[in-house]
């Protein structure tokens, strides 16, 4: 029997949210719809998102088999089920890029490896420290700083000749370092790339602290859409031997979302089984 | 009454560090006493049949700073002997006319102690009770040892206390046992209606409350959550164990919920749910309320079990009875019986194939990020991995 489910993913910096019809084996997507938080109230933004897909798909709420949440979604109140950020994007990178041996999750708050089996099941993990210098965040305060769009720190990161170095270590020291080159009036492309190749430094060592020494690595979260970034982890897991290859997707950024949409099918099935099973006894 | 406003009653109670309803109550009964007692379990029966009110004293949570009190313990003592001194010298229970120290360990034993130095005009007594649960040996020691806090109550009291006070004590202890457990299992059977954050504060206003109040107001909670339908979720169903003495903070059992565990059974507030039994009325109350504490009584890491095949037998029931698919360890920092049990148990889980998670808390625990997500991923590992 064919069904529908819905995954909400609520990060630090963006609500992300997808419906998924689930016939046997076959999942498809039917929406999906990301949007800025922006100092919005984020259970509000999440409800309202969850609405437009639905009146998208002229789908009522009430047919919806399982409403599964994923980050900081554990007080959205019409939720059926919660899964943690670690499971949810284990299972959405394995169904985007099936055969993968870890999930990279660089959001806008912290950076998290993860190891993975072929079934998406997390076998272990290592994340950033508290520092914000390999986070999203503070790429996005750096662009602010440079007067750049986020959507166009990818594409001008390549363009680097020189790139410059910054601290991997503390972002206040990387964002002095930042304010020095402008000063020195180093190209915003080299300044950009020196930033990538920090962030990336610290992701190939997070990986190898994992263990991941060969195989795909799937990049997820809202970073996972700059290709600044994903060449400068190239660069990096070369410079380091780290042995594995770093892919990206483009929904990639879904990947809370979908795997929360994907877990909760599966607990809608394995509940069914279950409420079976009672009645037989 | 709504679940709302029964709530906020209870909270207030909890959040009351200087315990205004027992200055209320004494002020409502001239000349009447108020006696505290700390964890595990004390025979309130007896305290009530002496005109006395009984009020538990669970430290001070994280709602108090304590100063006077680190002076007091070494630092790998844990939170509460400190709170609960916090609390005495800063004249927060001068309310008590006395005070109760249950053998649960060797603090709590110092404790006591300390109370009869630091104040000496007050009732303290060091309430031990039996390791040994035969009848004629065990049992005799421990009538004995209700005897002594008969006759010691009696006299702050002014009057010997009958027989027949004592039964009416136990008749309503034991319906207010009956109406808790009642709770209990409505929880496991709906733990949606009945988050345990509410249950906890339910409790706890049973700790400062004469005990026909507490058992009307968790009637009427029954009632009106009840009557409130509350969302399904779909979380996992763990029993929580080690929180018997040091209390977590609020905010922690909320986080284990909020987490995606519905709690089915736990072991808070074990002075209410130490007998699991109706205490019979009939014969000699002593013996009665002895032989249901040496037969028919629950199991914490300050209860001897003499047969190694026996521990853990208690929560393995639990989680049996109460349908759960794991166990949530909790105990306080420095707890030396919770976590000494610990391995224990969770070898005899071991066996049984039952999973289970670990951590430590303090009574002023205020990090619960780390707390959701080992809870979180607990859960997600049964949900989604468990055969």
């Amino acid at each position: 029997m064919a069904l529908v489910t819905a995954g909400i993913d609520i990060g630090t910096g963006a609500v992300k949210a997808v419906l998924m019809r689930h016939d046997g084996d076959v999942h498809d997507w039917l929406a999906r719809r990301v949007e800025r938080i922006r100092r919005r109230d984020p259970l509000v933004l999440a409800r309202e998102i969850y609405a437009a897909l639905l009146v998208e798909q002229r789908i009522p709420g009430g047919d919806i088999a399982y409403v599964a949440t994923t980050g900081d979604g554990e007080n959205v109140p019409f939720r059926t089920g919660h899964f943690y950020s670690m499971t949810t994007h284990a299972r959405g990178a394995v169904f985007l890029a099936p055969g993968i041996v870890a999930v990279l999750d660089v959001g806008a708050l912290h950076g998290r490896a993860i190891s993975i089996d072929l079934r998406g099941k997390v076998l272990s993990y290592k994340m950033t420290s508290q520092c914000a210098s390999g986070s999203g965040q503070f790429l996005e305060n750096i662009a602010r700083y440079l007067g750049v769009a986020m959507e166009e720190v990818g594409e001008l990161s390549l363009k680097s000749d020189n790139p410059e170095k910054v601290s991997s270590i503390c972002a206040v020291l990387a964002e002095t370092d930042v304010i020095n080159m402008v000063s020195r009036q180093i190209s915003t492309p080299n300044i950009l790339k020196g930033i990538h190749l920090s962030m990336a430094d610290r992701l190939v060592k997070l990986l190898k602290s994992i263990k991941a020494a060969s195989g795909r690595v799937m990049l997820t979260g809202g970073l996972a859409a700059d290709i600044g970034l994903v060449a400068a982890m190239r660069e990096q897991i070369a410079e380091q031997k780290a042995g594995v290859d770093v892919i990206s997707h483009p929904d990639s950024i879904y990947a809370g979302a979908l795997g929360a949409a994907l877990w909760g099918e599966f607990r809608y099935r394995k509940l069914a089984q279950l409420e079976q099973l009672a009645k037989a006894v | 009454m709504s679940v709302k406003s029964i709530i906020s009653r209870c909270d207030a109670l909890f959040e009351d560090l200087d315990f205004h309803c027992v200055r209320e109550w004494k002020q409502a009964h001239p000349g009447a006493l108020a006696i505290g007692y700390m964890p595990i379990y004390v025979p309130r029966e007896l305290i009530h049949a002496a005109g006395i009110l009984p009020v538990g004293i669970l430290g001070g949570g994280d709602r108090l700073e304590v100063i006077h009190g680190d002076a007091y313990y070494q630092s790998y003592i844990c939170r509460i002997p400190r709170s609960t001194i916090e609390l005495a010298v800063t004249g927060r229970l001068d309310c008590l006319d006395g005070m109760l120290f249950p053998s649960i360990c060797d603090v709590i034993r110092n404790l006591s102690g300390m109370w009869q130095i630091k104040f000496p005009g007050k009732y303290v007594r060091y309430f031990d009770v039996p390791q040994n649960y035969e009848s004629d040996i065990g049992g005799q020691y421990y009538i004995n040892e209700l005897q002594v806090l008969r006759d010691d109550l009696g006299r702050l009291a002014g009057r010997p206390i009958p027989d027949a006070d004592i039964r009416a004590s136990t008749a309503a202890y034991n319906e207010n046992r009956r109406v808790i457990a009642g709770l209990y299992q409505y929880r496991a059977a709906k733990p949606w209606q009945v988050p345990t954050a509410e249950l906890y504060l339910l409790l706890r206003a049973g700790l400062v409350l004469p005990v026909e109040e507490h058992t009307r107001l968790l009637g009427e909670y029954l009632a009106a959550t009840d009557a409130e339908p509350r969302p399904v979720r779909d979380n996992c169903r763990v029993v929580v164990t080690g929180m018997f003495c040091e209390q977590p903070p609020l905010g922690l059992i909320k986080s284990i919920e909020m987490a995606g565990c519905y709690i089915v059974d736990d072991d808070f507030m074990l002075v209410a749910r130490w007998l699991l039994d109706e205490v019979p009325l009939e014969g000699d109350p002593l013996q009665n309320l002895s032989e249901a504490f040496l037969k028919r009584s629950a199991e914490s890491a300050a209860k001897f079990v003499a047969r190694r095949e026996d521990k853990g037998r208690f929560l393995i029931d639990s989680v049996r009875h109460n349908r759960a698919e794991g166990v949530v360890f909790a105990a306080p920092s420095f707890c030396d019986p919770a976590l000494l049990e610990r391995p224990m148990l969770q070898r005899a889980l071991n066996r049984e194939g039952i999973p289970y998670t670990a951590f430590k808390y303090a009574e002023n625990s205020g990090q619960m990020q780390p707390i959701r997500e080992q809870a979180g991923t607990f859960a997600d590992s049964i949900k989604l991995w468990s055969e």
